[in-house]
């Protein structure tokens, strides 16, 4: 019986065929704003992941620790589920490694009596686990070991790229939000119209015995269909936009390069339209009396 | 009350301040074919609506096959209508192919594809319209649409069968002809109301005629 609902939609939906055209359209268009805002948020999310990727806690340690006491620090950072490398640097490392940075400018060390640097940790992260919250966290736990001297971080770039992040989540999600809404109401109002179209023929299934579901059925296919049609027309735009509009202007634009996106969306955009025009069609013939 | 089909009982019914129908009592057994007449807005169509349940009476209590239709909820309407074969003064056929107009109602059934053609075809052929399945309502007769609407309303083998001037636009071949189908339908078992203004239908009729005027029942008679 199925089958015979959605004969009649598909019937129905050539019957109106301007009007689901032009809403199917509309609901392209939106979706394809969407999909660009899921694309910008998603970028965003690889380019900050990225950035940190190398980000470390340089812990500073007291002069005069034996092996063990440091080794006792290195056990107690690395309890931290966090932490993902610990490199120490000696004394006398770090002021080998300066000297080599120094190269012809070394006679700023002439004078110094003794090696002022201190030995350091730095604690690699784990790329999930850096974010500004949890950093500022490590820091202080490992700020209060015993031997630990001072504890460094890039407190401000963490913030940056944090705060970037967050705002292009919230940026995507009230846009993709305010656009969903849209596109429902798209949809509602198209399965509206097209209900009140039908108007006459409603009232004589009603009369012959149908049921509410029985009417509203094929209705609930239409709007499915519309916003199905809409998601298929907004994947082809965006797999022309990202496949040839878009290579030819990462070419010329290096910055550009780093873009991705992932082919999931392009099979997600068909079942959200499907999604948001049975939701439409719901909110319209629910609100609907006959 | 086991072999009454209709029954009203002081039902009355009114639009703002016009009353419609006035406190009518009648009743009609099952298997009857009775007759409903009186002028243009005596209320027949008014009646025909109460017992379909397109409209609620103000006061009295209808029963349909023993049941009382004031006690059926809006949920219960759609299987009370499936009982009763209605036959629109204005037909309602939709835009649909003849086959598609009459298979409606197995359709709202829920009826099985497969089993709707064979029902389908053989009511057509019993209205003599086996030969139009596969036209479109606007390009038959007045004639033809009258008994596409039979059609549609008997398929379903319905209790009762209400018809809201049946003849009104025929000539009187093809109101007769229709008049054979209602009696053919009638003889198997169904209980049939037939509005109608029409006095040369109600000739020879040899059933029961219920006058309707100004919304009173005025008279009742068997021809």
């Amino acid at each position: 019986m199925g089958g015979y609902h959605l004969k009649v939609a598909v019937s129905e939906m050539w019957r109106e065929r301007w009007i689901n055209l032009l809403s199917a359209l509309s609901i392209a268009v939106g979706l394809f704003l969407i999909a660009l805002a899921v694309l910008g948020v998603y970028n965003v999310k690889i380019v900050t992941k990225k950035l940190p990727e190398r980000f470390s806690i340089t812990v500073f340690l007291k002069d005069g620790l034996s092996a063990s006491e440091v080794q006792e620090i290195n056990r107690a950072i690395r309890k931290n589920p966090g932490v993902k490398t610990l490199t120490y640097t000696s004394k006398e490392d770090a002021l080998k490694d300066l000297k080599a940075t120094l190269l012809d400018s070394d006679y700023v060390m002439e004078g110094l009596e003794e090696n002022p640097l201190p030995a350091s940790i730095a604690v690699g992260l784990r790329r999930d686990s850096v974010t500004d919250s949890s950093v500022e966290a490590l820091a202080r736990k490992i700020e209060g070991l015993v031997g630990v001297s001072e504890v460094e971080y890039g407190k401000k770039l963490l913030r940056v790229i944090e705060s970037v992040r967050k705002g292009s989540e919230f940026a995507g999600g009230f846009l993709i939000s305010a656009l969903s809404a849209a596109l429902i109401f798209v949809c509602y109002s198209t399965v509206k119209i097209l209900f009140y179209r039908k108007k006459e023929e409603i009232e004589t299934l009603t009369l012959l015995g149908a049921t509410r579901w029985f009417i509203r059925a094929p209705f609930l296919i239409e709007g499915g269909l519309i916003g199905l049609g809409g998601g298929v027309l907004s994947s082809l735009a965006i797999a022309a936009f990202v496949y040839a509009g878009y290579r030819k202007l990462a070419a010329s634009v290096p910055l550009m390069g780093a873009f991705s996106m992932p082919p999931e969306l392009l099979y997600w955009m068909p079942l959200t339209g499907l999604c948001l025009g049975v939701a439409g069609s719901l909110i319209a013939i629910g609100r609907i009396k006959f | 009350m086991d072999n009454i089909m209709i029954s009203f009982d002081g039902v009355s019914k009114t639009y703002g301040h016009n009353p419609a129908i006035r406190n009518i009592s009648f009743s009609i057994g099952k298997g009857e074919m009775s007759f409903l007449t009186g002028p243009s807005g005596a209320g027949k169509s008014t009646l025909l609506k109460l017992i379909y349940l397109a409209e609620r009476p103000d006061s009295g209590t209808i029963f349909l096959d023993g049941m009382e239709t004031e006690m059926v909820k809006e949920s219960q309407v759609p299987w009370v209508r499936r009982k009763i074969g209605i036959v629109f003064q204005d037909f309602k056929l939709l835009p649909r192919t003849v086959f598609d107009n009459v298979a409606l109602t197995l359709r709202i059934r829920w009826m099985h594809e497969d089993d709707v053609k064979p029902v389908v075809h053989e009511t057509l052929k019993l209205v003599g319209l086996r030969h139009k399945a596969d036209s479109y309502p606007a390009a038959l007769s007045g004639g033809e649409q009258q008994r596409v609407v039979i059609a549609r309303a008997i398929v379903g083998e319905p209790s009762v069968l209400l018809a809201d001037e049946p003849t009104g636009n025929l000539d009187p071949d093809t109101a007769a002809g229709v008049m054979r189908v209602f009696r053919e339908i009638n003889a198997r078992g169904t209980t049939i109301l037939v509005a109608t203004h029409n006095r040369e239908l109600l000739k020879s009729t040899g059933n029961f005629i219920f006058r309707l005027d100004g919304g009173s029942l005025t008279e009742e008679m068997f021809q």
